[in-house]
């Protein structure tokens, strides 16, 4: 084979080289065994070691011309290529000691793992983006330094803004009143009465909705000083499933640069809380409408989220909510075990 | 001043089961509403005594007199409740009773009239339910079972599920729907509104016969 192959390596050469290595090899064995034989037998003592040295002559003069005839041959068969891929990791997969760490095959492995990785993401980000689930109103594809600095006016709003704008919503829906304050620095606390079914206690940053409590028409809202009080959790179950229909409706509308659609959107949403009876019952009694604005069980939840806003005053639509209908557990009896009290299976919940 | 308002409560009486007393019948409930999940917390006690009218007081046409009932309730403890059969309600603090007293000329008390029922308060959920076991003297008569659902006040929103409640421990005993939730749509429930249901279960009781089977308390 004396065509350079693509590693760089000339093989003839190598395969000369390693015979020379031979030759070096058997002449150094040379040299050593005539130092071990010692001196032949001869008739006088100048002629023993004129043979001997001459002999010993012999031996590494072979030696020097074998290593020299495997220098010529070494750089003749020439480094191995520069540009093979593995670089170091590639030296240490030539280490022949077996660690007690399989390091390369490991190193492999998390290559490999790392590209699969990479595909599968590239693959769910394709199809995440078929169906856009951005909060934000930017513009998909604009690059970190393209995107225009989030406007600080949205964020600070004068006061007097924030109660027009919530007096305004407040004529809105009558079966609704909002009553506002400030008894923490320039955060507006709204609380919002439902008829005579709940009252929802909003916290506020500027336009925006933070947080939001529902207690049931009968709680107390307020604390022992007389102040809002904007922890305390609703003693009832029911109105605590309500708090967190609430808070994911206040997390999903989202606009930044559109407070006050928010806002209204929001309201919207806390008026249609519509919590009735399942229908099988409502048919029964014939004198109580199906649904009322004010009954008090809790019930599929798309029904929460409105239909899109009307148009909001500036001509913007507001996003339209999505979201999946769930139902809410209700008590489900476990089996009586009497026999006396068969009567009538318990309703499957 | 503002009529005080509470949850709306269904009072109703549970039929003694057949062959057994209402002992057992209390006991068999109150199982089956701890096997729902129910938690026991505490006792109530209802109680009631009746008053009429003095003869003197009433007129030459000889018009019959009023029965007057004084109540009070557990869960309201510092209150009494003055109530006529179709009539106002008055809530009082407990010195009525010593009023009462003052006012034997007007009122007198009807004999061995006074019905109590006790037992024992279970919590599911938002609901509140209390089993009790009415008594007349050293006699038990009936069971009453009241039922109340937290988070509401306004009667006639919730009586469906209060009904649906209702059916899935008392199955084929369920009530219809109280008097008082019908009279008023919208109105807030209060206070007044389960001790006339309370005492139209204990004129209910009282006219009926003896149980039977009579346990003893």
């Amino acid at each position: 084979m004396a065509d350079v192959l693509s590693v760089g390596v000339n093989l003839e050469a190598f395969a000369q080289a390693i015979s020379a290595i031979q030759a070096l090899r058997s002449s150094v064995s040379r040299v050593f065994d005539c130092l071990k034989d010692g001196m032949r037998n001869k008739e006088t003592l100048e002629g023993r070691e004129k043979a001997f040295i001459a002999h010993f002559q012999d031996n590494l003069h072979s030696v020097n011309r074998d290593l020299n005839e495997l220098e010529r041959l070494s750089n003749l068969v020439g480094k191995p290529s520069e540009n093979h891929p593995l670089h170091n990791s590639g030296l240490l997969s030539l280490d022949p000691v077996q660690d007690k760490t399989p390091l390369y095959s490991q190193l492999l492995q998390a290559y490999k793992w790392s590209n699969k990785l990479q595909y599968h993401a590239g693959l769910a980000s394709g199809l995440l983006n078929q169906q856009s689930l951005k909060r934000s109103a930017n513009q998909m594809g604009v690059s970190a330094k393209r995107r225009p600095k989030a406007q600080p006016t949205t964020l600070v709003l004068p006061p007097q803004y924030v109660d027009d704008v919530i007096s305004r919503i407040d004529r809105m829906f009558p079966e609704m009143s909002i009553h506002l304050s400030r008894p923490n620095g320039t955060s507006a606390m709204l609380l919002v009465t439902l008829g005579k079914v709940l009252k929802v206690i909003v916290v506020m940053r500027s336009l925006f909705i933070d947080r939001t409590i529902v207690k049931g028409y009968n709680e107390n809202v307020y604390t022992e000083d007389g102040k809002l009080d904007i922890w305390s959790k609703s003693n009832y179950q029911v109105f605590q499933k309500v708090t967190d229909h609430a808070t994911t409706a206040l997390l999903h509308y989202q606009l930044p640069q559109m407070p006050d659609v928010v806002v209204r959107s929001f309201m919207v949403a806390v008026t249609k809380i519509r919590l009735a009876v399942p229908p099988k019952h409502g048919a029964r009694d014939g004198e109580r409408p199906q649904k009322s604005q004010t009954a008090v069980v809790p019930v599929c939840w798309s029904s929460l989220l409105p239909a899109p806003v009307k148009r909001a005053e500036f001509g913007n639509p507001v996003i339209r909510p999505s979201v999946a209908c769930s139902r809410t557990p209700r008590f489900t009896p476990r089996k009586s075990a009497d026999a006396a009290s068969q009567d009538s299976p318990p309703p499957q919940g | 001043m503002t009529s005080p308002e509470a949850s709306p409560r269904s009072v109703s009486q549970m039929p003694v089961a057949e062959g057994k007393s209402v002992q057992q019948t209390v006991e068999l409930l109150t199982r089956k509403l701890e096997m729902l999940g129910a938690e026991k917390q505490g006792t109530f006690c209802v109680d009631c005594e009746t008053y009429h009218t003095a003869a003197s007081t009433l007129g030459s046409q000889g018009q019959a007199g009023k029965l007057m009932y004084v109540m009070h309730n557990s869960e309201y403890p510092l209150s009494c409740f003055a109530l006529f059969e179709n009539g106002p309600c008055l809530i009082a603090d407990t010195n009525f009773d010593v009023l009462m007293v003052k006012l034997k000329g007007f009122f007198q008390s009807a004999k061995a009239s006074k019905i109590e029922t006790r037992g024992t308060r279970y919590q599911y959920c938002d609901f509140l339910v209390k089993v009790g076991t009415v008594t007349m003297g050293p006699s038990a008569r009936g069971i009453s079972v009241e039922v109340e659902y937290g988070p509401c006040v306004v009667a006639s929103d919730c009586w469906n599920l209060l009904l649906e409640f209702l059916q899935s421990f008392l199955g084929s005993h369920t009530p219809g729907a109280p008097a008082v939730f019908g009279n008023r749509h919208d109105a807030v429930y209060g206070p007044a509104d389960t001790m006339a249901q309370y005492m139209e279960l204990f004129n209910k009781i009282r006219k009926q016969q003896q149980v039977p089977v009579a346990g003893i308390r």
